[in-house]
């Protein structure tokens, strides 16, 4: 890896991989951005995961004119040079507060603060082909108790997104194949974002507290939705017909009390229920992720989320119903989906960072 | 050309449902350049010469030594005039009314004519204030410094002739006034000092005038910034509770706010030497949910329209009550500032009007703040006037025999605070 990378994602200045705040605008740089390597891997075609946009992106998908002010997200008024709002003083989002990614039109996710929060330590990573015949979503959340978690979720999702894109597709369409070539891949990827977590806690000095942050990754290969996972953050599929599944059990001591017995409603309640039991950085006993497969037959949605999102929707059926509402209410590609589920989620209270990321899988269009 | 600087010192935490942002924002100024090398400069000397002034005749024969070292500290091409001040305000120099361009020529002449100063007759200050306004209107495009020499009460006018003299002159010049003697009233003074932005002080021995008056007209002379003024920004639905300088001295700027845009008011602050002033802004903004960061004030230090510095006040609401409940160590040393200049003040007016036991109450207080905040001129002050007892609890006892001037210096320098210490 060479010293001067790559561009900041905030002003397009140069950074020096490792740097924890760019020189130019004084941006919190994320470690572990995907080096030029990964660009050049034998899946070249396949478009590397973007950083986050160079612009701080408005809570709808419209993107103001050139030249025009940003507009305050709180109450519209113009948003001045020195990142507060003219009218109400509300602070803009950073990019790392809030950013989309929508790397081909039937794949997209929006990672967002939430209220409650002071910082962004959810974190994504997503690429996809346009020929539909591939999807990457990886979904990373930040350990709030350890501090610079939001850097350790934002290089782990990207590393382990950069290892999953760099691996060529399974060259039998076999079901049984493509799970078997996924399943492998998943776990190097988990071994990478960890890797890449771990990376994080060194580049700190080793802190008695080492950030940390969850993990699950869904590779889409034609119907076959393969998806590896260490914690809480989910995977749902969410059909347009038919029962919606979540595709997954969290690693969670919420998970065990259920398993004990306890109901669904019980076990969220319980204050420790979001305690996880399986996380990646250089703290983590096993970082490496549970696997599993789910084969689709009719068109739907994949999701994957972090609890920010799944906190206020945690069946399958109530995501799979606010997703019908906004399609039916008009937003039909899955970024005014993921930007529409992160509003709800932040109606709802916003208690939690939100990541929410969308595939739409449509077997009969392979 | 002259550079500004604006640090916040503040706690931007707030608790969940707190409205009130408080902050210290301290401005620095380097490079003020002189009095005159932009624009002009006008000065005028107002010398008390009523009558009581010959009494003891030391007290002229001050003013006149003083007067004159003034006129020297003038610089050369700035307009000038001295005022004698008695039932009216007489021409004192130039001898016609007007003002006169400073050369060799000109101060050679003003240092003569003030040895010829003699006293006789009352004291009106409203009129020596509206006299000094129509010579400053004679120089519009200066900037305009007074100083106020008087040894008593006003007594030979109406009471309505100084707070209307004062309304026509705000704004048009800065005023530094100076009580000799102990026979004047601080709080007429005072109110000159405030409403024209400027010092006031007693000179309690006439032969410490010579050198306060050389002082006043050298600092004059250095503030070579004409005009500075803090523009603050407020969020829409906010209360700006209060904009106050709070060193050198404790001088609340609210009143003087002007509106000038929907969301903005400005508040002149006067000229600038190189110097640092810390101005407590505090601003009462709309609730917002836990986790959001909001701006409660933009202050810009703006001179000509043009802004000099720019400093951000947040408020960042939180659930961490670790956060929210430390107070910012400048905020609390000039919100304790504040308060001990106005303990002296009531304390003292408690002990003029005989309310002995509130003024023990005020001034024991008083001693408490000053001790712990480590203001030791204050603290000094002070125990010229009462026994303190204990400072920790504030108890104090009234001396039986105080100095009147003792008790005006205390009075008077009320407003002076100590600057925080900060960390290096």
């Amino acid at each position: 890896m060479s010293d001067i990378g790559t561009d900041c994602p905030s002003c397009s200045g140069p950074i020096v991989i490792g740097d924890a705040f760019c020189e130019s605008c004084g941006a919190t740089l994320a470690e572990g951005a995907p080096d030029a390597g990964a660009a050049e891997s034998p899946t070249a075609e396949m478009p590397v995961p973007t950083v986050p946009p160079a612009t701080v992106p408005p809570a709808t998908t419209v993107s103001p004119a050139p030249g025009a002010l940003p507009a305050c997200r709180q109450c519209g008024g113009d948003v001045l040079d020195d990142g507060f709002c003219s009218q109400c003083g509300q602070k803009a989002p950073t990019v790392r507060d809030h950013w989309q990614e929508s790397p081909v039109d039937w794949v997209a996710g929006v990672c967002d603060r939430g209220i409650a929060h002071a910082r962004n330590e959810d974190a994504m990573a997503l690429a996809g082909l346009a020929d539909r015949s591939l999807a990457v979503l990886v979904v990373c959340d930040g350990v709030t108790s350890a501090p610079d978690s939001d850097r350790a979720a934002l290089a782990a999702a990207r590393d382990a997104c950069a290892t999953l894109v760099g691996t060529p597709s399974a060259a039998s369409q076999a079901a049984a194949a493509i799970i078997s070539h996924w399943s492998a891949a998943l776990v190097r990827a988990c071994a990478d974002g960890n890797a890449a977590a771990v990376g994080v806690a060194r580049s700190l000095g080793n802190p008695s507290e080492p950030p940390s942050c969850t993990f699950v990754a869904a590779v889409v290969q034609g119907s076959v939705v393969t998806i590896g996972w260490c914690g809480d953050s989910r995977a749902y599929w969410l059909p347009d017909e038919g029962e919606a599944v979540q595709l997954m059990r969290d690693h969670s001591l919420g998970t065990e009390m259920m398993r004990d017995g306890m109901s669904r409603a019980q076990a969220e309640a319980d204050p420790t229920s979001h305690t996880i039991t399986r996380w990646l950085g250089a703290d983590s006993f096993d970082p490496t992720p549970e696997v599993n497969s789910f084969q689709v037959a009719s068109p739907g949605w994949l999701l994957v989320c972090s609890d920010g999102l799944w906190n206020y929707a945690s069946l399958p059926v109530a995501l799979q119903s606010l997703v019908h509402e906004h399609v039916a209410g008009g937003r039909t590609t899955p970024l005014a989906i993921a930007d529409a589920l992160v509003v709800w989620a932040n109606e709802q209270g916003g208690h939690d960072n939100i990541t929410a990321a969308l595939a739409r899988v449509q077997p009969s269009l392979r | 050309m002259a550079e500004f600087t604006a640090e916040v010192f503040q706690n931007e935490f707030l608790a969940d449902g707190a409205t009130d942002a408080h902050a210290v924002v301290s401005v620095s100024c380097r490079g003020a350049g002189r009095a005159g090398v932009s624009g002009d400069v006008a000065e005028v000397i107002i010398v008390d010469t009523s009558g009581s002034m010959d009494m003891p005749p030391n007290k002229i024969a001050a003013a006149r030594r003083a007067a004159k070292v003034a006129i020297n500290e003038i610089v050369d091409g700035a307009w000038f005039a001295v005022l004698s001040g008695h039932s009216v305000a007489q021409m004192v120099y130039p001898s016609h009314p007007g003002m006169a361009r400073m050369t060799d020529v000109t101060r050679a002449e003003a240092l003569q004519t003030v040895e010829r100063l003699r006293s006789g007759g009352s004291t009106a200050i409203g009129s020596w204030i509206s006299a000094a306004t129509e010579l400053f209107a004679q120089a519009p495009t200066a900037r305009c410094h007074a100083i106020l020499l008087t040894d008593g009460k006003i007594e030979g006018e109406p009471p309505e002739a100084l707070p209307a003299a004062l309304a026509a002159a705000s704004g048009r010049f800065q005023c530094d006034c100076r009580g000799i003697g102990n026979d004047w009233v601080v709080d007429e003074l005072r109110t000159i000092a405030t409403e024209l932005m400027g010092t006031v002080d007693i000179v309690a021995k006439p032969e410490e005038l010579e050198a306060d008056f050389e002082e006043m007209m050298r600092t004059s002379m250095s503030r070579g910034v004409p005009d500075a003024r803090l523009r603050v920004w407020a969020p829409q639905g906010s209360e700006l509770l209060f904009v106050r300088q709070v060193a050198p001295t404790v001088d609340d700027l609210t009143p003087r706010g002007v509106q000038t845009g929907p969301l903005v008011r400005e508040f002149p602050t006067g000229a600038w030497t190189d110097e640092a002033r810390d101005y407590h802004v505090a601003v009462r903004v709309p609730v917002a949910p836990v986790g959001n960061e909001r701006l409660a004030a933009r202050v810009e230090v703006v001179v000509n329209d043009e802004v000099f510095a720019k400093s951000l006040v947040k408020a960042v609401w939180s659930a961490d009550a670790d956060l929210t409940t430390r107070i910012d160590p400048a905020v609390a040393h000039y919100t304790g500032q504040a308060k001990l200049a106005d303990a002296i003040q009531k304390g003292l007016a408690a002990k003029a009007s005989g309310d002995d036991r509130t003024a023990t109450v005020l001034l024991g207080e008083a001693a408490k703040l000053a001790r712990e905040s480590g203001n030791e001129n204050t603290t000094r002050l002070l125990e010229k006037v009462v026994d303190v007892v204990d400072a920790d609890t504030g108890t104090v006892r009234l001396k039986q025999q105080v100095d009147k001037s003792d008790e005006m210096a205390l009075d008077t320098r009320s407003t002076k605070t100590t600057r925080i210490r900060r960390e290096p």
